[in-house]
């Protein structure tokens, strides 16, 4: 009943928020909602307790026939791939209710959304049944777009739109695909088995495989297929940014190794070496648009574009230390860009900017954000993967697990890890550094350098959930065997087997041609 | 670890951690969370862990010396086939740069607190300090190729935050972003060859990868391409900490920096660069390309940066391009197998230009001046001062018999048979950087008061002690060599090529004397000699090549991206949209309410749909 109850708590906190009688006050909903995922980041946490770390496969399985018919079962489960995951999102959903402070609209609903994001994603995370992911993988999508739609900026019809058409297209390739899975293997079996090729011809793995890529490679986004993202994020609030890049983002990576290379894992081997080449050029592309990025929030954005391409490389490569390291890399990925951005929400709040051209000197001690800016150099120097912290240990597990597969492309992808310290760095550079000034440079010397600019300061309880972050991500950079206690065994068994099957297949298929030609 | 070894050998781990403690410690002063009383006492705080650093140190060494060499290995990170350790090597050589490291600080931050007496982030720069100097003690004991890497980066971090600490003015900002960004592009390179290495021989102890280098050797384990990519890659982190061409923009825009961080970074921070080369050197030394690129670079480093030095007019920059001129001599050294000479250069030099920094930082201290053409006569205001300026030059030179001047001797004399040509290179350096710091030294101490001079009082003692103090070990570094390396003993070489040595310094002291100085006319007015003047003080021109090239390709590829991005992902996703909003107006109008139509067009669909399942499924 525990991980049912990690579903329970956040759905009936939506509903309680909903049907509350009388119209409690926009700060008593935020207590209301911050106790709520506090249970449920406790009962994440009783999860981790009871999580065998040395036992592969799944765990505190529940499994209920729901309709049988149509092959849908209400089937729970937990492993090393998806409990750092859970618990990511039970942190970050935390952290976004935490940093909710000024909501002008509806509060009531707009918790109520955050609460069911966050139940729908836990679902998704332990769902054992491919009709069951997709429900909640859908069940996620509708208060999103009312987040951005709702309480974003002014340009935000354009944005909740774009990502609702991307995601719905996303999830119609998925339910294509599994739907397409039960049609040409001809059972109604929406169970986690891999589908080998006694069961479905290769043609039909790769078409199948195909929809689950663009699907998820939507969700992720890897490129081409971005372009919903940085819109979304320049538009969100921070809060929803921060759910979004933490959290959301990592449903199409965990789609793409539960599913893809769970599933289809001798289609998978076939396409691994394109995979990597497309990784390579989502991580540089996303470092290359960065750089170009004059809006904060934009440039975060698009160096998640970046940073997710390890994961596929990891995945393409999938050794056992790359799958690690892509279980590391959503991990770190999604605290290091939860942290950036919070702390450009705190700097929009008190400039009511993100524009680059325009924020000069903020780490100014008196006037201006200087401890904002401290832990900003932290959060880019640990984007950039500067060791001791998460992103580095990430980084060179996937590196050192890609490299002996796809030489190239992982050196490639090195590139783009250098090319993070770029624009991080002008990033810095420019908003913080130099003298303090918010003013678009005119060109004129004494309208530049106006010395009145004088920042509300920035009180120690805003600042908690920042520290709270990097302090998670320093942790996990000295003590990355924290993480990989629960995670190694799920990624060496994932990696193994699917290596056993394609090998069989590749092995059965040089015994027949040899047969042929026999 | 065996339980049977002494105390202070198991806990040689905690010398790192205290400079690391020490930025800990003075968190709470340098994030303002303690404001009163000043924040002083961040930098006595560091004071006492440095302090302690030096002790624990000292005690490791005795024991050392009694026991022998001993090795420290922890477990930190293990998954699949990878095994991620912490090792330390306590072997006397490296406890003598760990030595150097934790006593350089020390002095180094009782300078500080003359030198930045009243700066209002004094906390910061003390926390930032600890920090760097735990960096540095874990790199010069590590004995394992991870580790040094880690810490190298960990360097690279905080450089940048010295570089930066006085983020407000522009050139800092400038600097610091350099600073990072060409140390950042060795890294990565260093981290490419890391990442291969540890793919491909398993262990990253540098014991197993020289054995693993062994077998590749006779066993033609990796083509002759590998090898040299791999070679490179491992240079280009060195390259980039010890400043050499063409990654040596940084060192120089680095002066932008408080002094007391310049002299660790011009000591002690090339000096860790180095002394990870060294240990890479027989892995570098798999491919005969690898140490070409390694000899060229020194080469050019040593004599093209002696070459720049000469014609800066900036104190400061005077100085650290010598600096990049030595560590391409000690390159050369490195690449031609001649460790031991290439650990007493380092040490020699690292102790003589501290000193030569110090005292450059009491001149800017007392004139707030680091202008050549404005300084001078400070020589009889400032005594303590000029004869450090002297002491760290001699040091420096090979002309009097103290620390570099014996170095030269050893390398010269090896090289005199194998290879002449770099002999060569080291007397021309030595004759160079001669001429350059009696021509510094003339223009500040010698000559006319000017203007900026005349009120010139010597430092304060937290300035002068450690200043003197460093003086004299300077004075005394032959006796300390010669107990360091007793056997050949540092006095191994002919009197003919000490004459040599002593001969290029003479000359270049006379070269230095006869230089034509004026304030007024500091550029030459004839065309021909200003065209090398210009060359050689704006650094052959280094900055603009970089930004014509690198930096604009950089720059133009993430435009090109941008615009991609805008004008054709972007505009082919609204493209699709207004086309699917225009076809539903269209069909709209289409239409036409007939039931027959409807069912028409659903029976046509599902034949469509249940022809192409049937396809599909016949097809595969």
């Amino acid at each position: 009943m525990l991980l049912s109850s990690l579903l329970l708590v956040p759905f009936l906190g939506t509903l309680a928020l909903l049907l509350w009688p009388s119209s409690p006050s926009p700060q008593r909903l935020r207590l209301i909602a911050i106790a709520i995922l506090s249970v449920q980041l406790l009962l994440s946490l009783v999860a981790l307790g009871r999580f065998d770390v040395h036992q592969s496969g799944m765990q505190l399985v529940e499994l209920q026939p729901w309709v049988p018919g149509i092959g849908l079962d209400y089937s729970l489960g937990i492993d090393g791939l998806s409990l750092p995951l859970v618990l990511i999102n039970a942190a970050l959903s935390l952290v976004a209710a935490v940093i909710t402070r000024d909501i002008d609209k509806r509060p009531r609903i707009y918790f109520a959304m955050l609460l069911l994001i966050s139940g729908a994603v836990n679902g998704a995370f332990l769902a054992q049944n491919l009709l069951l992911f997709f429900l909640f993988y859908e069940l996620e999508l509708i208060p999103l777009w009312l987040l951005i739609s709702v309480w974003g900026g002014t340009n935000r019809t354009y944005a909740a739109t774009k990502f609702l058409i991307f995601t719905a297209i996303s999830g119609m390739l998925i339910l294509g695909a599994f739907l397409g899975l039960a049609l040409l293997t001809g059972s109604v079996d929406f169970s986690l088995t891999p589908v080998l090729s006694e069961r479905l011809s290769m043609g039909g793995q790769l078409l199948l495989l195909g929809a689950l890529l663009i699907g998820f490679g939507i969700k992720i986004p890897l490129v081409p297929l971005h372009n919903w993202l940085p819109d979304a994020h320049t538009q969100a609030s921070t809060p929803v940014s921060v759910l979004l890049a933490g959290v959301l983002l990592k449903l199409g990576t965990y789609g793409l190794l539960r599913f893809g290379l769970g599933l289809f894992p001798e289609a998978w081997a076939k396409l691994a070496p394109a995979l990597a080449i497309w990784a390579a050029i989502s991580v540089l592309y996303g470092s290359l648009a960065a750089i170009a990025q004059t809006d904060m929030k934009r440039m975060v954005a698009y160096s998640s574009v970046g940073h997710m391409g390890y994961v596929l490389l990891a995945a393409a490569a999938n050794t056992p230390v790359s799958l690690l390291g892509a279980v590391f890399q959503m991990v770190s990925h999604g605290l290091i860009s939860a942290l950036l951005f919070l702390l450009v929400g705190i700097v929009y709040r008190k400039t009511g900017t993100r524009d680059l051209e325009v924020l000069r000197g903020l780490l100014n001690p008196e006037k201006g954000l200087p401890f904002t800016g401290s832990l900003m150099i932290v959060g880019v120097m640990a984007s950039a993967g500067l060791p001791g912290m998460a992103g580095f240990i990430s980084e060179f597990l996937v590196f050192r697990g890609s490299i002996t597969e796809f030489p190239v492309a992982t050196l490639l992808s090195m590139v783009g890890s250098g090319l993070t310290a770029v624009y991080f760095l002008l990033l810095v550079n420019r908003a913080f550094f130099g003298r303090l000034a918010i003013t678009p440079t005119t060109g004129d010397a004494l309208v530049d350098t106006r010395l009145d600019v004088r920042l509300a300061p920035v009180a120690p309880r805003e600042t908690i959930p920042a520290i709270a972050l990097v302090a998670a991500v320093v942790v996990l950079g000295l003590l990355p065997s924290s993480l990989s206690r629960l995670s190694e065994v799920a990624t060496t068994t994932m990696a193994s087997a699917s290596q056993l099957s394609s090998g069989l297949a590749s092995g059965l298929a040089s015994a027949v041609s040899a047969g042929g030609v026999g | 670890m065996s339980d049977a070894l002494p105390l202070p050998l198991q806990f040689t781990w905690l010398i790192p951690v205290y400079g690391f403690s020490g930025m800990l410690l003075s968190l709470p002063w340098a994030m303002g969370w303690i404001k009163r009383n000043g924040p002083r006492p961040a930098a006595y705080l560091n004071l006492l862990v440095t302090l302690l650093a030096v002790i624990h140190g000292s005690l490791v060494i005795r024991e050392v010396v009694q026991i022998g060499p001993q090795h420290l290995d922890f477990a930190w990170f293990q998954a699949a086939d990878l095994d991620l350790r912490i090792g330390f090597d306590l072997s006397l050589t490296n406890l003598a740069a760990l030595e150097l490291v934790t006593t350089m600080s020390l002095v180094c931050q009782v300078f500080a607190l003359g030198y930045l007496d009243k700066e209002w982030s004094l906390a910061r720069f003390y926390a930032l300090v600890g920090f760097f100097e735990g960096a540095m003690s874990g790199v010069v004991m590590s004995s394992n190729l991870f580790i040094s890497y880690f810490l190298l980066e960990m360097l690279t971090l905080s450089t940048y935050l010295l570089v930066g600490f006085w983020y407000a003015q522009p050139l800092v900002v400038t600097a610091a972003r350099d600073a990072f960004l060409t140390k950042r592009v060795g890294d990565v390179l260093l981290l490419m060859g890391v990442v291969a290495l540890s793919a491909m021989a398993g262990s990253m102890e540098f014991n197993d990868l020289y054995a693993w280098a062994g077998e590749a050797r006779e066993q033609q384990l990796i083509s002759p391409l590998a090898g040299t990519l791999l070679g490179i890659a491992l240079i280009a982190g060195p390259m980039g900490k010890c400043a050499q061409f063409p990654m040596h923009l940084w060192l120089d825009e680095a002066m932008e920096g408080p002094n007391p961080a310049s002299i660790l970074r011009n000591s002690v921070v090339v000096t860790c660069g180095a002394i990870v080369l060294l240990k890479l050197m027989p892995i570098v030394a798999l491919s005969p390309s690898a140490t070409t690129v390694l000899l060229a670079v020194g080469a050019i480093s040593a004599i093209g940066g002696a070459l720049v030095a000469i014609a800066q007019v900036d104190l400061k920059r005077a100085f650290s391009y010598s600096t990049t001129s030595y560590l391409g001599l000690v390159f050369i050294a490195i690449a031609l197998q001649k460790p031991g000479i290439a650990l007493l250069f380092l040490f020699a030099h690292g102790l003589a230009r501290a000193l030569q920094f110090m005292s450059v930082g009491s001149i800017i201290a007392t004139t707030n001046c680091q202008d050549l053409t404005e300084l001078g006569g400070l020589g009889s205001r400032m005594p303590a001062t000029s004869l450090a300026f002297l002491v760290g030059g001699a040091g420096l030179v090979g002309l009097l018999p103290l620390g570099c001047f014996w170095c030269y001797g050893l390398m010269v004399n090896n090289l005199l048979s194998e290879s002449p040509l770099f002999a060569a290179v080291f007397l021309l350096t030595n004759l160079l950087t001669a001429a350059n710091v009696v021509r510094v030294f003339r223009s500040v101490f010698l000559g006319r008061v000017m203007p900026k001079t005349r009120r010139t009082p010597e430092v304060i003692w937290w300035m002068a002690l450690p200043m003197v103090s460093l003086a004299v070990i300077v004075l005394l570094l032959p006796l300390i060599m010669q107990r360091i390396d007793p056997v050949p003993g540092i006095a191994s070489f002919p009197l003919p090529v000490a004459l040599a040595v002593a001969g290029s310094g003479a000359a270049g002291v006379l070269i230095g004397c006869l230089l034509p100085q004026d304030q007024f006319w500091s550029r030459s007015s004839q065309p021909g000699l200003r065209v090398v003047q210009d060359l050689l003080a704006s650094d052959f021109y280094t900055p603009v090549i970089y930004r014509s090239t690198i930096v604009n390709l950089v720059a133009g590829m993430a435009r090109a991206t941008r615009w991609f991005d805008l004008n054709v992902v972007k505009g082919l996703v609204d493209g699709v949209g207004r086309l699917s909003l225009a076809t539903a107006e269209g069909l709209k109008l289409s239409v036409s309410g007939q039931l027959q139509s409807y069912v028409l067009t659903l029976i046509v669909a599902i034949v469509l749909l249940l022809g192409a399942l049937q396809w599909i499924r016949l097809g595969f």
